[in-house]
C-alpha cells in the first residue's frame, strides 16, 4: 500500500546508506575501472587515455596467473576444510554435553584476533617454536622452518586461515543446528532414521541456509585474502606464497604499475563475483521448508 | 568407548591446542618490543653555546612537515625539530611512516589528499619518480658545495638533498676473531677472496664453526648484496648506470660479465659458511645481532644501520666493531677488495606543488640550518646518529659501524657507487637469490632471472 509517508520514510531510512554505498564503495569502484583505461601512475597530474593496453599487460604478467591460480587451490582446500571442520565442531557442540559454551568461545577466539596479529603469532610458531621441538625431538617435519620449503608454507597459510576462520563458521552452524525443529527430529527418529540417514536427509537439508551463508563467507574471504598471507609469509620463499590480493597490491605499489595493478584487482572481482554468485544461486536452490 | 565419550575427547582435545597456540606466541612475542631502537638510548648532549647561524625572521610562525621514512631517527628527528623551533621559530612537524607503508605510498596517498608534506625523506629513486612534477629545484643552494660528488643529480638539476651516507659490507666482531684465534686481528691483512676464505677456515677449525650470518630478507639479497653487481663495475655511480643500461640493451652478456662471477664467488662463500646454512630462508634477523655480539658468529653481512640491532643486542659503543669489504675476487689490487661501499641513501625533496612560498623558504632555512648551525651540524652527528656528506661538519659519529664508515670515507678506503635501479628491483630479483640461496636454482637461473628481469624494463 501506497501512502504519502513512503518517500519520507525512504528518506530517512534508506539515503544515508545509500549515500555511504555510493560514497564508499560504488564511486571508487567506477573510478577505478576508469582507472585501468589510462597510464596513470598514482601521483602524476596527467592521465593519459591508454584504451585496453593496461589488460594487455595483464595478460603478460605472468606471476598474476601463477599467483591467481594458487589463489584458487587455496580457496578450494579452505573451503572445504573450514566447512568440514566448523560443520562438525557444531554438531558436536550442539549435542548438549558439559562446557559446551565454553569450547564455543574458545573456538570463535581466533577470529577475534586480527589477520596481521594472528599471521605474526604463527610466524612465531612456525619459524621458532616447531623448530626448537624439532631440534629437541628429533622429528624431521619439524626440523626447518615450515615457512622456508614452498609446499610447506602454503600448508602453513592453510593451516592458519582454517583456524581463524572456523571458528566463525562454527558459530553459524551451531544457530543453524539449534535452529532445527525438535519436532522433526523427533518424528524422523519415529521413523527410524538414525545417524548418518537422519543428517543425510533431514539435518543438512534443513541447515541449507546456513551453509549457503557459510561458503559465501569463506568463499570471498579466501579469495581476498591479504594480511594473513602478508604477516605470515609476506609471499616467502621466493614469491611461491604470493596470493592474488598480494600480488595486485605489489604490482600497483611496488612495480608501481598502477594500470595494470588496478586492472588485475578488476580481473579479481569479476572472479569472485562470479564464483560466490554462481555458489549463493546453487544452494539457495536447494534450501527447503521443514 | 562411547561415543558421547568420544566427541567429548575430540573437542576437549582441541580447543587447548587452538589456546595454547596463541598463548605461546603472545607471551613470547609480544611482551614487549624488542625492535623499538628507541627505547633505551643515552640522552647525547648538545652544546647549543655557539651558534653563528643567521636565522631569517620573517619566517617566524611558519609551520612546516617532515616525513620521516627513517624510523629509528624519529625520536632524534623530533628532537631536532624542537631546537629548531626554539631557535627559528619555525615549526617542523615530524611526520613518521608506520612499519607497513611503504614511504612511496605513503607519499602517494599525501599527494592525492591535497596535503603532502614540505620536506620528505625519500630513497634515491622515490625522488626521481617525483623530482620533475613536485619538488623544487634546489641547485642553487648553498649546501650543494659542501656536498660535492654525493649529490643526485636528474638532467643536470638538484631535487633532493642527501640526508646521510650510508655503507655497507662485512661486518666484523674484532673481540670475537681475537679470542676464537689467540692473536691480534689485523682487517687491513685481509685483502683477496682467498685470504678471506683462509680466515673463515682457521675460525671454523678454532670453534666458530660457521662464522657467517646473511639475512634472508629479500632487501637484504636483492639490494644490498645484488647491487654490487652494478656498483663495482668500475665504482662510481655513473658506471654502474651504465652496467644497467648494457645489461638492458643486451650488450654486457652476464656470462662473461667478470663482475657477475665475481660476485656469486663472494655470495657462495658466505653462504657456505653461513651459519643458518640447514635452513638459511627461516634463519632470524634480530638473531643475527645477537649472534654476532654474542660470538656464535664473527662476520654479518650487512650496513651500518644495523647498529641498533647490535646496541640492543649488547654491543658497547666501546666495543670494535667494522667493515671488511665485499671480497670478490684474488686481485689485492681491485678496488673492491680494498673499499667497501658507501653513499647517500636517504634525500629530503622540498615540495615544489602545494606548500607555499614561505613553506619552501622555511624548509630551505631548516636544511641550510643542518648543514650550516653549529647546533644542527651536531645534532645530525650526535643526535641522529647519521654520516653527513657534508665536508664542513666536523663531528665524528659516536657508534663503531658509523665510526668505521666514516673513517673510510674520510681515508679513500670507500668507494661512492649506488645503482639506481626500478622500485620492485630488490623484491623481483630479491626472490630469485633466495632460490640460489637455498640451492633451488643454479647460476643459469640466476642470470637468466636477472636478464629477464632487465629485458622487461625496456
Amino acid at each position: 500500500m501506497k501512502s504519502k509517508n513512503n518517500g519520507k520514510d525512504f528518506g530517512i531510512f534508506a539515503l544515508p546508506g545509500i549515500f555511504f554505498f555510493l560514497a564508499v564503495v560504488m564511486v571508487p569502484f567506477v573510478y577505478g575501472a576508469y582507472l585501468t583505461l589510462t597510464d596513470w601512475n598514482g601521483v602524476s597530474n596527467v592521465k593519459n587515455f591508454v584504451a585496453f593496453k593496461n589488460f594487455g599487460g595483464v595478460v603478460k604478467d605472468a606471476q598474476f596467473w601463477t599467483s591467481l591460480l594458487l589463489t584458487f587451490r587455496y580457496v578450494i582446500l579452505v573451503v572445504v576444510i573450514v566447512n568440514i571442520l566448523a560443520f562438525a565442531i557444531a554438531y558436536l557442540l550442539t549435542r548438549g554435553m558439559k562446557g559446551q559454551n565454553f569450547f564455543r568461545a574458545g573456538f570463535f577466539t581466533p577470529n577475534l584476533i586480527g589477520g596481521i596479529v594472528l599471521g605474526y603469532i604463527w610466524q612465531f610458531v612456525f619459524s621458532r617454536v616447531f623448530v626448537s621441538i624439532g631440534e629437541s625431538t628429533g622429528w624431521s617435519l619439524f626440523e626447518v622452518s615450515w615457512l622456508s620449503d614452498p609446499t610447506n608454507a602454503f600448508i602453513a597459510l592453510v593451516v592458519v586461515s582454517v583456524w581463524q576462520l572456523s571458528g566463525y563458521m562454527i558459530l553459524i552452524y551451531v544457530a543453524g543446528f539449534m535452529g532445527l525443529n525438535a519436532d522433526v527430529m523427533e518424528a524422523a527418529s519415529i521413523d527410524g532414521a538414525s545417524g548418518f540417514t537422519k543428517l543425510k536427509n533431514i539435518i543438512i537439508p534443513l541447515m541449507m541456509p546456513s551453509f549457503t551463508i557459510c561458503l559465501f563467507l569463506t568463499l570471498s574471504r579466501a579469495f581476498m585474502v591479504y594480511d594473513v598471507n602478508l604477516s605470515l609469509t609476506a609471499g616467502a620463499p621466493y614469491g611461491t606464497t604470493e596470493m592474488a590480493a598480494m600480488h595486485v597490491y605489489e604490482k600497483a605499489f611496488t612495480s608501481r604499475q598502477f594500470g595494470v595493478g588496478q586492472a588485475e584487482a578488476l580481473i579479481l572481482f569479476v572472479i569472485v563475483a562470479i564464483l560466490s554468485g554462481i555458489q549463493v544461486y546453487m544452494t539457495k536452490k536447494r534450501e527447503v521448508e521443514a | 568407548m562411547s561415543k558421547k565419550a568420544l566427541r567429548k575427547r575430540l573437542a576437549l582435545g582441541l580447543a587447548p591446542i587452538l589456546l595454547v597456540a596463541s598463548l605461546t606466541g603472545c607471551r613470547f612475542g609480544f611482551a614487549s618490543d624488542p625492535d623499538d631502537p628507541n627505547a633505551d638510548k643515552q640522552e647525547v648532549v648538545i652544546d647549543t653555546s655557539t651558534d653563528t647561524f643567521e636565522y631569517d625572521a620573517s619566517l617566524k610562525g611558519t609551520s612546516i612537515t617532515l616525513l620521516n621514512t627513517k624510523a629509528e631517527i624519529q625520536v632524534a628527528l623530533e628532537k631536532v625539530s624542537k631546537q629548531f623551533e626554539e631557535k627559528s621559530g619555525v615549526h617542523v612537524e615530524v611526520m613518521p611512516v608506520t612499519d607497513g607503508d611503504s614511504p612511496y605510498t605513503k607519499m602517494i596517498s599525501l599527494y592525492n589528499s591535497g596535503n603532502p608534506p614540505t620536506l620528505a625523506i625519500l630513497d634515491t629513486t622515490d625522488v626521481l619518480a617525483l623530482a620533475k612534477e613536485k619538488a623544487v629545484d634546489l641547485t642553487g643552494e648553498a649546501w650543494t658545495k659542501e656536498a660535492q660528488g654525493y649529490l643526485t643529480e636528474l638532467d643536470g638539476a638538484v631535487y633532493s638533498f642527501p640526508l646521510c651516507v650510508e655503507g655497507r659490507g662485512v661486518i666484523y666482531n674484532q673481540a670475537v676473531i681475537e679470542a676464537a684465534l689467540g692473536e691480534k686481528f689485523d682487517p687491513e691483512s685481509i685483502t683477496t677472496l682467498n685470504e678471506f676464505i683462509t680466515l673463515l677456515d682457521k675460525l671454523a677449525a678454532n670453534g666458530i664453526e660457521r662464522p657467517v650470518s646473511m639475512a634472508k630478507e629479500d632487501w637484504s639479497l636483492g639490494a644490498h648484496q645484488l647491487q654490487y653487481l652494478y656498483e663495482t663495475y668500475d665504482g662510481t655511480s655513473e658506471g654502474a648506470q651504465e652496467a644497467i643500461e648494457a645489461i638492458k640493451a643486451g650488450k654486457l652478456d652476464l656470462h662473461s660479465y667478470n663482475r657477475m662471477s665475481d660476485f656469486l664467488n663472494m655470495f657462495d662463500t658466505l653462504k657456505k659458511y653461513n651459519v643458518a646454512v640447514k635452513d638459511p630462508l627461516g634463519a632470524d634477523y634480530d638473531e643475527m645481532a645477537i649472534d654476532l655480539v654474542d660470538g656464535k658468529t664473527a662476520f654479518w653481512f650487512n650496513g651500518n644501520w644495523a647498529w641498533p640491532n647490535l646496541a640492543e643486542a649488547g654491543a658497547e659503543e666501546s666495543d670494535v666493531y667494522g667493515f671488511l669489504p665485499y671480497f670478490m675476487n684474488n686481485d689485492p689490487g681491485d678496488f673492491v677488495n680494498q673499499k667497501v661501499q658507501a653513499s647517500p641513501s636517504k634525500q629530503i625533496m622540498l615540495d615544489g606543488q602545494i606548500a607555499t612560498a614561505q613553506q619552501q623558504a622555511a624548509g630551505k632555512a631548516f636544511l641550510n640550518w643542518l648543514v650550516y648551525s653549529e647546533i644542527g651540524q651536531q645534532m645530525l652527528v650526535k643526535t641522529c646518529n647519521l654520516i653527513p656528506p657534508f665536508t664542513n661538519n666536523p663531528y665524528e659519529p659516536a657508534d663503531p659501524l658509523s665510526r668505521d664508515i666514516y673513517q673510510k670515507v674520510h681515508d679513500g678506503k670507500a668507494f661512492n657507487s649506488s645503482a639506481i635501479v626500478p622500485n620492485d628491483h630488490w623484491s623481483a630479483l630479491g626472490a630469485a637469490m633466495q632460490k640460489y640461496l637455498v640451492d633451488r636454482s643454479d647460476r643459469e637461473e640466476l642470470m637468466a632471472s636477472i636478464q629477464s628481469y632487465w629485458d622487461e624494463q625496456k
